[in-house]
């Protein structure tokens, strides 16, 4: 702290104290005073003091913190088991839960999505977000967080492995929602549109790997285009 | 009959004279200086409950800082991730490591875990994070190269005037849309003129006027 200090003001005391004794010894007093009182900036454990708290501080819940009063001590409050927001009820199989009718897995968006370069941008963005560290921005398997601490047990499956070539667009929907195997759910991390849009661009990557790089693009959209139409 | 005032009283009145405009300005340099939030708050960084490291998640293994704080783009508040996001991964690498132990042990009692906040404004203060990140104003800017620490730390006051420093003149803080979480983009490498970008529809308008910040 001391030398961050120093080398910062060092030019200026340089060319003052040239000038006058007097401003010499305003500067050292000033010195004194920093040494005493440190430098901002400085780097510290303890919380911030502010010797004016105002209203700082004012009995007002927060997201996330913490409140004594209650048994779990937080400020955010459960709704009872079985309540239902207005709007929420979530009865749309197709979207929410990536069901046909007859409860078998849809092959295609729900209608209320449309397949187009938005959803396909938002679906690679979101990939690479929360897939990528483990399934990697191509889908094989070794994301950057499965090379590192000695790798994970299992690992990640690949994603343009045979048996899931096959499989509906809703399986994917299906696995990122509700996980598989020891993949956990991120259905309360990511939002149920961006979750299709992920499932999209998951059968895009696979389309892309099995052709020739050059005409991936193409079937890859007709792909997904065939999964879009209801 | 003698004097009631010594002789050299009569220097007192050209002491203060010239003493009280330094003190004054001494302390005027004191407050300002030592009692402002560059000094109270800047540096502060507590020790965390666990030791998450940024610096590898967040650095080393270039995990979005979307990941985790996942709201950040939709909600005034940036969540700080439950403890199910990080046994996402900590299910299948390090299940034993005693670092985590306090992470498993929150997952079976489903009991947070105690992060120390380290980034608060004053509750009279309105902050949301969806518009800024939506106007495409960089996490780095407000909080540092979080992807270089190892306990994260305040290295931006978070006064009044540095929001209004930004919110006067916002363009040289602006980036393109998709750089948002990007900790490593910089402007002298990348030029960037957010009015040239077809990806805005709009030209950022950020309030400078009271009820914007304190409603
Ligand atoms: C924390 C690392 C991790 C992340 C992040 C992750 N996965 Fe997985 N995923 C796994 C693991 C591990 C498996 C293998 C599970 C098993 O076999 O028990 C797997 C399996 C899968 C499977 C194959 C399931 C099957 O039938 O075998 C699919 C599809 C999949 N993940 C898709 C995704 C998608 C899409 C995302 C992004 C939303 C994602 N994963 C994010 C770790 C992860
Ligand atoms: C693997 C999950 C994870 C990722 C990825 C991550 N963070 Fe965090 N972040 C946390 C956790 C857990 C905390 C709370 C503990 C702490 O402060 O270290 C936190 C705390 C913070 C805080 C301080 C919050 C406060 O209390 O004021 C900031 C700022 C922050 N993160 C920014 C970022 C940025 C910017 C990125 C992207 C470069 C990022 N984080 C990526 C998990 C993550
Ligand atoms: C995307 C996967 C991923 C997520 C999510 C993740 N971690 Fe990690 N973490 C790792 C990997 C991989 C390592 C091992 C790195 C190494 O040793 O090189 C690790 C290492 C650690 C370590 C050091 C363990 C040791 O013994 O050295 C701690 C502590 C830790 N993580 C805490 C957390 C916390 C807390 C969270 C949740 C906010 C979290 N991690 C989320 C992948 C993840
Ligand atoms: C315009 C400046 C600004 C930007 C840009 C910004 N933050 Fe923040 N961040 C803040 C302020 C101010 C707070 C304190 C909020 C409070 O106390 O209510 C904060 C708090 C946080 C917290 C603690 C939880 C909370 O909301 O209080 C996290 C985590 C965080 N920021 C992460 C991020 C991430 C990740 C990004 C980039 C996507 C980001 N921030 C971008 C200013 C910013
Ligand atoms: C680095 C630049 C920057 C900093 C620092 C910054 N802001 Fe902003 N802020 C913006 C921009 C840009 C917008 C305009 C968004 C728009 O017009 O879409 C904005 C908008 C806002 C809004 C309006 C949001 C709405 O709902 O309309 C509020 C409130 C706000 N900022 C509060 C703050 C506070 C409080 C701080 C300080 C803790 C702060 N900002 C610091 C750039 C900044
Ligand atoms: C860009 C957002 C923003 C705007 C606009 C704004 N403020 Fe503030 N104001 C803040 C923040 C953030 C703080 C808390 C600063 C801190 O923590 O030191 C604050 C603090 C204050 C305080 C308390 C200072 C103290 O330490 O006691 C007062 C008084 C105040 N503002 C008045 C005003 C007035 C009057 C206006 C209109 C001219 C205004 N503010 C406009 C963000 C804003």
């Amino acid at each position: 702290m001391l030398p961050a200090f120093v080398m910062a003001h060092t030019p200026r005391n340089a060319r003052v104290s040239s000038e006058a004794p007097t401003l010499r010894l305003g500067l050292v007093a000033v010195a004194i005073a920093a040494l005493a009182g440190g430098c901002r900036g400085t780097r510290s454990e303890d919380p911030p003091v502010h010797l004016n708290p105002n209203m700082d501080f004012q009995e007002r819940g927060e997201p996330q913190e913490e409140n004594p009063f209650f048994a779990d001590k937080r400020w955010m409050r459960k709704p009872p088991e079985g309540a239902v927001a207005v709007g929420l009820l979530k009865d749309d199989d197709h979207l929410y839960r990536g069901r046909n009718l007859d409860g078998t897995l849809a092959d295609a968006l729900p209608p209320s999505l449309k397949l187009d370069e938005k959803l396909l941008g938002r679906g690679e963005t979101r990939f690479n977000i929360y897939c990528a560290p483990c399934h990697g921005a191509s889908g094989h398997g070794n994301g950057p967080a499965t090379r590192r601490g000695g790798g994970m047990q299992p690992p990640p499956a690949d994603l343009h492995m045979k048996r899931l070539g096959p499989e509906p667009l809703g399986f994917f929907f299906h696995v990122i929602s509700n996980g598989k195997g020891k993949m956990r759910s991120y259905k309360a991390q990511i939002p149920v549109e961006d979750r299709w849009a992920i499932a999209a661009w998951v059968r895009t990557l696979q389309q892309s790997h099995s052709t020739t790089p050059v005409a991936a693009a193409a079937p890859a959209a007709a792909g997904a285009a065939k999964g879009a139409t209801p | 009959m003698p004097a009631i005032f010594p002789r050299w009283t009569n220097n007192v009145p050209i002491a203060i004279g010239l003493l009280a405009p330094l003190i004054g300005a001494g302390l005027i340099f004191i407050v300002w200086y030592w009692f402002s939030p560059s000094y109270t708050d800047v540096g502060y960084r507590p020790e965390q409950p666990v030791p998450y490291s940024h610096k590898l998640h967040a650095g080393d293994m270039g995990i979005d800082c979307r990941y985790c704080h996942n709201t950040v783009e939709r909600a005034a508040h940036a969540a700080i991730p439950p403890t199910g996001t990080c046994m996402n991964c900590h299910d299948l690498v390090k299940t034993d490591s005693p670092r985590l132990k306090l992470v498993r042990e929150s997952m079976a009692s489903g009991e947070s875990i105690p992060w120390v906040r380290v980034h608060q404004l004053p509750d009279y203060a309105y902050f949301n994070h969806s518009p800024h990140v939506a106007a495409g104003v960089g996490c780095a800017t407000c909080h540092g190269r979080v992807d270089q620490m190892t306990v994260v730390e305040m290295v931006q006051p978070l006064s009044m005037g540095w929001c209004l420093d930004c919110h006067r003149d916002p363009k040289p803080n602006l980036r393109p849309l998709d750089e948002v979480t990007n900790m490593a983009w910089d402007v002298e490498k990348t030029p960037y003129d957010p009015d040239r970008d077809p990806m805005r529809k709009r030209k950022v308008n950020p309030p400078t006027h009271c009820s914007g910040c304190h409603r």
